[in-house]
């Protein structure tokens, strides 16, 4: 480290975070340096919130998959989210402290069993979540990182169609698109999503890129003659890659809300099929008369939700504990 | 200057005219439009469905459809507008008429209370950094980013106005419970203050105890059926934001600007009671002008009693004015509790964004479109609070690092000093980029927002002629938040352009 | 207060202004405990110039803003440290404040980031004026242009209202001086006040810092790592190494007669202009040159501007086997005249040929395989090498690129190289953020080495290392040269460098050539007037010389109608002069106006 990093370092900021390895001079801390892997991880663990988020999420996935099974594959809750039945004890859910009961999560007003119900729509909800997060990862990285490295006609389209967004609410633009796509199935609504999530991390990759690309290495590279995908893919895109997980992980968490908005405002996920969102606004008038139609689905958002977002900011402290702002 | 202004305005317009193609588009092929008629029963079917495909111009091609609307549009220019109709034959520009200045002051209030809450909890958690409140704070806007509005809504709607309304009919506050709020807020304000053991002992028990006789008394008293703040609370208040403000901005060395402050609070408090017939009845024109008066009174004040530092001295005078005229406003607002409750015994409404046939003079009209816009603006505020709260925050440790704070702290500055004046000024550029980019997102929040408050606003328009597959209400809809969004990104613009001196021209 | 055992070459009155016994510095990180500062004592008189001097590490910048008790939240302090006669340990934030600015002030490094953007001038002098009582309103306004003009910022009536984006790096420098000076302070810490600036700034600056003590009898702690810095500056020295104090003496004793290895060492791997002596001109080989660039224009486009013409029309080359030196100040366009030479930055127009072939109108292909010819060294160790590929695939990446060799040939051409830059082999696993400045500048070069090149492009590959360092690394280099024998374009702004190295030299400025010619010559003799101010500002580790050499600079610019650089104190202002503080009176604070 240079002699301007080092003491501005140990001056300007309230908590010097000196890089591993920055002391290797002295013998003392030759034998202390980390690899950046074990780096991140050991942050990571470090964050409650994030290992808390992560066995939420795992137990939530895990119970919403293995309950009621994957499309043919059975789980171990007997009860079907769409076979009707007898109405009992006014549909008043029978989980107790120790025992799940009939209907753990209640019924509803057609004696559906609610605990099917949620668990379905957790499974839709989860997976459109994660289509939305994987495929706008994709698409943002890919045009992120042709914007900042090429600039041209790919840094214009990016800034035109975030200035897009910036006039058109994505809500409103993505319900739009759910409109029309929410007939086709779930996977065609997270891929539908997933072209209007995208900007906000191509954005993000571009700025890093830009960044990147005025590193010397990267200069190094150029002049001994390395082609620009080798480059981007190589030495470029490597380095971003901290950025890109936790801009991925906010984008699941938003994907969650936006999913769930949509099917409330009935532009998403179209029955039969359940969303969570379309169940709390099946039963948001329940509120008084059946308060568990209402409760359970929103925990179930919120938790995924508050999970995901805690998950990202524990990788966000792991991949660059000075860099504090969101995703 | 004035050419990067005018050539982002430009753009905005150019992607603001692509944007409306898209969304026609993509609008009248969003579904059939024809839907509900066809599996319809009625003897008449036939004629209803030609009846529909002539008032919505199904059998054009899309191109002369966008072109119709397109130059309906452009009739605004010249003082003819023309949107169009919707499909069961309505005017859309009458029914916009109707919606939009609802929804407009919804998020307008949002944004600027979103803006000046963020800023402040973002600003509190930088400096406590890693303080129990910075934690508490953290969690909180994670919480709130996490939370689906419509959800929040209903809890809303049942906590903060259904049991609030059984509650005000007859307020009584036990010991319990007044302990309960003073604690809690006791508990909360030794975070924000900070210091060591002794002094945050002092700060919640203080709180906790001022708390808790204010609330038993109020309740004594019956204050919150028939509540007054009177010229007293009115004045020491004033006062003490003004004594507040010199000590937070200036300093409380700088006897000038303390005495030019505390001056305009005396004529304020003169004005209060000349004033008073005058406020009986007034109209919002005689309002606004009163504000502007106060601010120039301000000013005035300032420029005599300022000295060597007569720039600061005026602009603290002029703020310290609006806040008196504020108070004063919300004195006369709360005087009226008492007689808007008579009228409207469940004061906080679940639903739409008026109370029908509501009569009362100008306070208790005020009131009731305060009580309906007070949940909606609530829930927009939560979501966007937690945005700028987490960047103001990392926006200010940032700067907080910078070398210039580091060379004014080796001035001799007080860390006051070093935040308002050097970090904070600093911190605010980046924010304003995220205003423009959160005003949409704004706005996508309250289409959820009005669906959940049954609110005839622009969101149910843009919500309804979506579900028929209408695109004239929602391009109506997209027609008013787009110029919004626009005239928002212009003032982010401006707002960048006062605070960094880097790019003024 | 204790008085160590130095002694000084100048008879003081009165006690020390700043004095620290003891002083220990912790800082508790993430990667466990760091000891900055073991237990050091020093102590700074009025009038006079302490220099502490020592590499990144040494602790020297702890111990310097420890005196304002400005250190971040995580350090643990022990000590005693006293400012004109306060003690800073004991005292409470509201007397720290007060302290910092009146009695001691500072100046910091980096000129470019230490104002405030967003505020003018006037409001950031302003605020310690008034801060401290020192004057209010359109006095503290009048009295800030006073301090501006002493600074030698001209026009101050109107530059007072400007923010900082409007003035140069050396004009904020100064600013950031007259801010240290407006309270009168008694001591002014000036931590590596002119590492950020261009040598000739540098001279300026240092002429406006010296007579700060000779006017105004202010006790200066200079901190630098530069020797010629403290031959040219100071009274004492106090050498640091790893948080200790190994030395400590008059200026004469610290760098004539160095007591310490550590100082003796740091003092031999300084570069000295000069000290190379005649050497016989390289012959000019016949046939293509390494490298050749003939009128060569580089122009960057600005949005809205007229474009900016960084080089403007210049010719060099350099022949196989030769070291050419690229000397200029920042901004001159050597920076850009290498990266186009490598083909990153296109040029307006003029030519280019490497190895005898013009690339500038080359097509992909066979740029690359001329690529494969040509190495390149930068200047950043801490972005030179990807952090995410260990060094041995750093090193690898060329061959890579090119296809030579299969795996293994390749790891034997690792381990060879690592061999020549004089690194352990096993480091090929490790990974950049491992190593120190140094070793990575090591691997840079062993990756420019790899594919054998004749042309090696050095863009200030030992800037940013401590002197020592930069002196093995300087000396490898050389010894590869001659293995290898590459012609080598090396740009630097350190002449001292150029002339330990290069064969012959090219003198730039503002993208034009103002000299160029065989090494001894153009710095031994030079023809130029920019030349000559160049060589003359550069600073020589041994304070003798140094005044002789300053002098003479005084002289020369005088000669060429330039007024001196130091304070410009109006005759009709009362003598500003400051009563010393007697032994007895602790603080006699003095001076205010």
């Amino acid at each position: 480290m240079s002699e301007q990093n080092r003491d501005s370092a140990m001056q300007g900021s309230p908590e010097p975070l000196p890089h591993a390895g920055a002391e290797v001079d002295d013998p003392k801390f030759a034998d202390k340096s980390y690899s950046q892997g074990q780096l991140v991880r050991r942050r990571f663990f470090r964050h409650k919130g994030a290992l808390a988020g992560l066995g939420v999420l795992l137990f939530i996935a895990v119970l919403a998959f293995s309950s009621i099974g994957i499309g043919p594959i059975p789980g171990w809750w007997d009860k079907d989210f769409s076979t009707t039945g007898t109405v009992v004890n006014g549909g008043k859910p029978t989980m107790g402290w120790f025992h799940l009961g009939e209907h753990p999560f209640g019924q509803d007003t057609t004696g559906r069993d609610y605990f099917a119900m949620v668990m379905r729509g957790t499974q839709i909800s989860l997976v459109i979540a994660f289509t939305v997060g994987i495929v706008s990862t994709m698409i943002g990285t890919l045009i992120g990182a042709i914007a900042g490295y090429f600039r041209g006609w790919a840094e214009s389209l990016l800034m035109r169609v975030t200035d897009l967004f910036i006039i058109i609410p994505l809500l409103v633009f993505a319900a739009v698109l759910g409109r029309i796509a929410g007939d086709s199935g779930i996977f065609a609504l997270g891929l539908v999503l997933a072209a209007v999530t995208w900007t906000g991390l191509a954005r993000l990759v571009r700025g890093e890129v830009l960044s990147l690309r005025e590193r010397e290495f990267v200069s190094a590279a150029q002049a001994i003659g390395t082609g620009h995908w080798r480059i981007i893919m190589r030495h470029i895109l490597p380095n971003t890659i901290g950025v890109i997980i936790v801009a991925t992980t906010f984008a699941i968490a938003s994907a969650i809300l936006l999913e769930t908005s949509l099917s409330y405002l009935g532009f998403g996920v179209q029955p039969p099929d359940i969303s969570l969102g379309s169940l709390i606004s099946d039963y948001q008038t329940a509120f008084t008369s059946r308060p568990w139609l209402f409760w359970f689905p929103g925990i179930f958002i919120l938790a995924i939700a508050l999970s995901v977002n805690f998950i990202g900011d524990g990788l966000r402290d792991a991949f660059d504990p000075r860099q504090g702002k969101d995703g | 200057m004035t050419r990067y202004i005018l050539r982002r305005l430009a753009i905005s317009f150019g992607v603001l005219f692509v944007g409306s193609f898209l969304m026609y588009i993509l609008t009248i092929n969003s579904g059939d439009p024809l839907e509900d008629l066809r599996q319809s029963t009625a003897s008449n079917r036939d004629v209803l469905i030609q009846g529909r495909i002539d008032t919505m111009g199904l059998d054009l091609p899309w191109y002369e459809r966008y072109w119709g609307w397109l130059t309906g549009v452009a009739g605004c220019f010249y003082g003819a507008c023309d949107l169009g109709t919707d499909q069961s034959g309505t005017d859309v520009l009458s029914m916009l008429q109707q919606s939009a200045s609802a929804t407009l002051r919804l998020v307008t209030i949002a944004t600027f209370a979103a803006i000046i809450i963020g800023i402040i909890v973002g600003i509190l958690t930088a400096i406590r950094q890693y303080s129990g409140f910075d934690y508490v704070v953290t969690f909180l806007t994670f919480l709130f980013f996490s939370l689906p509005v419509f959800w929040a809504a209903v809890l809303l709607k049942e906590y903060g106005a259904i049991r609030f309304n059984d509650w005000i009919a007859d307020p009584q506050i036990s010991v319990l419970q007044a302990v309960i709020v003073g604690v809690l807020l006791g508990f909360i304000l030794q975070g924000i203050m900070g210091g060591d053991m002794k002094r945050r002992l002092f700060t919640a028990g203080a709180t906790a105890v001022f708390t808790i006789a204010a609330l038993l008394y109020f309740t004594y008293v019956g204050w919150w059926r028939s509540p007054a703040l009177g010229p007293v609370i009115v004045i020491l208040v004033s006062a003490a934001f003004a004594v507040g403000l010199v000590a937070l901005i200036a300093g409380l060395g700088k006897k000038r600007v303390l005495y030019s402050t505390l001056t305009t609070v005396g004529i304020g408090s003169i004005l209060y009671f000349a004033l008073q017939p005058l406020l009986a009845e007034p109209n919002w024109w005689l309002l606004l002008g009163l504000f502007v008066s106060a601010v120039v009174v301000g000013l005035v004040v300032g420029y005599f009693w300022g000295g060597y530092s007569r720039g600061q001295a005026m602009a603290l005078s002029a703020v310290t004015a609006t806040f008196m005229a504020g108070m004063t406003f919300v004195d006369h607002l709360v005087y009226a509790w008492a007689g808007f409750l008579e009228l409207k015994p469940r004061p906080i409404s679940t639903i739409g964004a008026s109370t029908p046939n509501f009569q009362g003079d100008f306070w208790e009209t005020t009131l009731d479109w305060g009580t309906q816009l007070i949940l909606p603006s609530i829930l927009l505020t939560l979501i966007s609070v937690a945005t700028y709260s987490r960047y103001t925050r990392s926006s200010m440790l940032e700067t907080m690092n910078q070398d210039y704070v580091r060379t004014a702290r080796s001035k001799g500055l007080s860390e006051r000093t070093v935040i308002t004046k050097h970090a904070f000024r600093n911190a605010l550029i980046p924010i304003t980029t995220i205003v423009a980019l959160d005003f949409a997102a704004l706005i996508g929040g309250a289409v959820i927002t009005e669906t959940v408050f049954g609110w005839k606003g622009m969101g149910a328009m843009f919500r309804e002629g979506l579900t028929h597959v209408d695109p004239n209400p929602v391009m109506a809809f997209f027609l008013v938040t787009g110029t919004a969004a626009v005239i928002m990104n212009l003032v982010a613009d401006l707002a960048y352009a006062s605070l960094d001196p880097r790019i003024r021209r | 207060m204790t008085t160590t055992d130095n002694t000084t070459d100048q008879p003081l009155e009165g006690g020390a202004v700043l004095s620290f016994s003891d002083l220990d510095v912790k800082f508790n990180t993430e990667f466990g405990r760091v000891h900055a500062v073991k237990g050091i004592s020093l102590e700074v008189k009025p009038g006079e110039v302490l220099a502490l001097v020592g590499e990144s590490g040494s602790g020297k910048s702890v111990t310097s803003t420890s005196a304002l008790g400005l250190l971040p939240r995580n350090a643990t302090v022990n000590g005693k440290i006293n400012v004109a006669g306060k003690s800073v340990d004991t005292m409470s934030d509201r007397a720290l404040r007060k302290m910092r600015g009146d009695d001691v002030a500072m100046v910091f490094q980096e000129p470019m980031t230490a104002l405030n953007p967003v505020l003018t001038v006037r409001t950031q002098m302003v605020e310690a004026l008034e801060l401290h009582g020192k004057a209010y309103g359109t006095d503290a306004d009048a009295k800030a242009i006073e301090l501006l003009r002493m600074v030698g910022i001209p026009d101050p009536e109107r530059r007072l209202f400007q923010y900082p984006h409007e003035f140069s790096g050396g004009q904020r420098q100064r600013i950031v001086i007259a801010m240290a000076l407006s309270c009168d302070p008694t001591v002014i810490i000036a931590d590596e006040p002119t590492t950020a600036l261009d040598v000739t700034v540098q001279a300026e600056i240092l002429d406006l810092l010296r007579s700060l003590k000779d006017e105004l009898n202010t006790g200066i702690l200079l901190i630098t790592h530069s020797m010629g810095v403290v031959a040219d500056m100071a009274d004492r020295v106090a050498v640091m190494y790893k948080g200790d104090l190994v030395e400590q003496g008059s200026v004469h004793e610290v760098l004539m007669q160095p007591k310490h290895d550590y100082t003796k060492r740091l003092l031999d791997a300084v570069p000295r202009l000069g000290s190379r002596g005649e050497t016989p001109p390289v012959a000019q080989t016949e046939g293509a040159k390494a490298l050749e660039v003939n009128d060569l224009v580089v122009e960057f486009h600005r949005a809205g501007k007229t474009p900016f013409r960084a080089v403007d029309g210049v010719s060099l080359s350099v022949s196989r086997g030769e070291i050419v030196g690229l000397v200029g100040e920042s901004g001159s366009g050597k920076s850009t005249i290498a990266r186009t030479a490598l083909g990153l930055i296109p040029a307006a127009s003029g030519e280019v040929a490497i190895l005898g072939e013009d690339i500038t109108q080359m097509k992909r292909k066979p740029l690359k395989a001329l690529r494969k010819r040509v190495g390149v060294v930068f200047q950043d160790p801490a972005s030179s090498l990807n952090p995410r590929l260990p060094v041995g695939d750093c090193i690898a990446e060329p061959m890579e690129v090119h296809k030579i060799g299969d795996k293994k040939s390749r790891r034997d051409k690792v381990a060879e190289l690592l061999d020549a830059v004089e690194l352990p082999r096993s480091m090929a696993n490790r990974y950049p953020h491992e190593l120190s400045g140094g070793q990575r500048q090591r691997v840079s070069i062993a990756r420019a080495l790899s594919l054998d090149p004749e042309l090696l492009v050095a863009d200030e590959p030992t800037s940013a290392l401590d002197v020592s360092v930069q002196a093995s690394v300087l000396k490898m280099f050389t010894a590869l040269q001659e293995e290898y024998n590459f012609g080598c374009l090396f740009v630097s702004h350190d002449l001292a460098v150029v002339d330990l190295l290069a064969d012959r030299v090219v003198v730039l400025k503002d993208g034009k050539v103002v000299e160029q010619g065989d090494r001894s010559q153009v710095l031994a003799n030079p023809q130029e007037e920019y030349t000559k101010r160049l060589l003359m500002a550069a600073p020589v580790p041994d304070p003798d010389e140094q005044r002789k050499r300053r002098e003479d600079r005084h002289r020369f610019l005088e000669e060429v109608g330039e007024s001196e650089h130091g304070l410009h104190i109006s005759p009709e202002a009362p003598s500003r002069k400051r009563s010393v503080p007697g032994p007895d009176s602790g603080a006699g604070m003095p001076g205010g106006v």
